[in-house]
Parts: C-alpha cells; sequence; structure tokens
C-alpha cells in the first residue's frame, strides 16, 4: 500500500543526516515486515523480537552508507535481517527442527482471531518440511507468502534475477512435492 | 492429512501446494507490546554500538591525545605557578 504522505527518498535522506525521527518513520513502515520475516525464519516470538531491534539498531548505525543504486531500502533492510538470522542460526550451531510449540500462532492480518487458533495438521507438516530446505529456499517462500513480493522484488533483495527466482521457486515447490510423496501425504484441494 | 488416493497431473499437484503454502503462511501481525519495546530499545546505544565506538581508534587516539595534551597543560601551568611563587618567597 503506498502512502502517498510518505516521500521515502526525503526521510531515507533526513535520517542518514541522523535525524532520529525520520528513522522512527522508517521503522513504523518496515517493522511488521522485518518482524515477520524474522519470526518465520527462526520461529519463536523472543528470538524474533531480539533479532528484529537488532536490524533497525544496524540499520541506523550504518544508514549513512546506504545509498539507492536501484536496490531498495526495503531490500537492504531484509539483506541485514537475513545476515542476522544466518548468524543466529549458526551461532546455534546445530541444524534444528523448531518444535511446533515454539512457533506460537499470533493473529493474522485481516482474519479474527479465533480462525488462527488453530493451525491445522496439514500446515504444521507443511511448517516442518518448510524449516528443513535450506536458507534461501525458506527466504523466497517468506518472501513470497508472507511478505506478498513479487519475482522482480525478492531479486533484488536476494541478489538474483527475476528469472532465477522464478526458477528457484520452481524447483522448490518440486522439492517440497517430492517430500510430501515421500512421506505418503497428500494436501487436500482447497 | 489424508494418504494418497487419488493421481493428480504434477500442475494440479503444484497448485495445490502452492493455495497450501499461501494458507499457512500468512503474515502475523506482532503485539503492540512488542512494537513498543522495539521502539524503546532501537533509541538506546546497544552493546554492539558500544563496542564499536571502542574499536574505533581514529576517535580513541584524539580522545586519548586531547588527556595528554590537558594533564601537560596543567603540568606547566603548576610547575609556573611554582616557581614564580617560589621566586616571591
Amino acid at each position: 500500500m503506498a502512502d502517498p504522505e510518505f516521500n521515502e527518498e526525503e526521510i531515507l535522506a533526513l535520517a542518514s543526516q541522523g535525524d532520529r525521527d525520520s528513522f522512527g518513520q522508517l521503522y513504523e513502515r518496515y517493522v511488521e515486515r522485518i518482524f515477520n520475516y524474522v519470526y518465520y525464519r527462526t520461529g519463536n516470538l523472543h528470538d524474533a523480537e531480539d533479532l528484529t531491534a537488532r536490524v533497525f539498531q544496524r540499520a541506523m548505525n550504518h544508514i549513512q552508507k546506504y545509498t539507492d543504486r536501484g536496490v531498495p531500502f526495503s531490500a537492504w533492510l531484509y539483506r541485514i535481517a537475513h545476515n542476522l538470522v544466518a548468524n543466529w542460526h549458526r551461532d546455534r550451531s546445530r541444524k534444528q527442527e523448531i518444535p511446533l510449540d515454539d512457533l506460537p500462532i499470533l493473529p493474522t492480518k485481516g482474519d479474527h482471531p479465533e480462525k488462527n487458533l488453530v493451525r491445522s495438521q496439514e500446515q504444521e507438516a507443511l511448517l516442518r518440511m518448510i524449516r528443513k530446505l535450506p536458507s534461501e529456499r525458506q527466504n523466497l517462500l517468506i518472501l513470497k507468502f508472507v511478505e506478498n513480493m513479487s519475482n522482480a522484488e525478492i531479486g533484488a533483495i536476494m541478489g538474483r534475477s527475476e528469472g532465477a527466482v522464478k526458477s528457484l521457486y520452481h524447483r522448490t515447490l518440486l522439492a517440497l512435492r517430492d517430500q510430501l510423496e515421500d512421506q505418503n501425504l497428500n494436501l487436500e484441494g482447497e | 492429512m489424508t494418504k494418497r488416493k487419488t493421481t493428480k497431473t504434477s500442475t494440479e499437484e503444484l497448485d495445490v501446494l502452492e493455495a497450501h503454502l499461501a494458507g499457512t503462511l500468512q503474515p502475523v501481525a506482532p503485539s503492540k507490546e512488542i512494537v513498543q519495546r522495539l521502539r524503546v530499545r532501537i533509541q538506546m546505544p546497544n552493546r554492539e554500538e558500544i563496542v564499536s565506538r571502542l574499536g574505533d581508534w581514529y576517535r580513541l587516539f584524539f580522545v586519548f591525545g586531547g588527556v595528554i595534551s590537558g594533564m601537560m597543560l596543567l603540568l606547566t601551568v603548576a610547575r609556573a605557578f611554582y616557581y614564580l611563587t617560589g621566586r616571591k618567597g
């Protein structure tokens, strides 16, 4: 949703001169999106909150280094988030499968909260499979479905062409389908 | 979740999978408390920033140089004062 009042270029210029109010506006605009991304990548609220704070702290400390070279500010933020999440996984130093208890259900946007209290078995199984995918495939699915981004936008964040993202997405779907078949599970059509 | 019963075409399977992904990977809304806590946190210098300041050798050099210069100046003034008052005595 484009906010006509929000002139990102101007706000970025002010923020890079150390104007905290301008940075605050950027924070308001992107905090939920970054939180969503980190939440799905880490699987727990506490770490999602901590890492989201660090993303914005790092962005604030280095905003002078951000220059618009065709990469939008949001892509820059996602890259910071991606790096911090990668470090977080490395620090944990073990490939983990997030227990489902650690993935609390938060209210999704636009739905009645009671609708979200129960995540179906199918969704739980699918989430488990997604978490076992390589990092960049997880990124792709989160950006596409949670953040509702186009392949071009995802490409800007991942440093890949639109075609490469499309191809990676197709391979990811095939891999997920194969995993479903391996487990002899069938997702019912909705 | 049911056992596989029917044979679907590859495209149909992928369409169904996409629909399920869209249903599973929904955007979540962090609580207002979380957003507020984060806002408070980013206003304060964090540990990383303090460490990075300590690692800023350029700034440290000037701070150290400033402190030493200040001390030398104080010492010189004190010595001058001592000799001046000593002569009078």
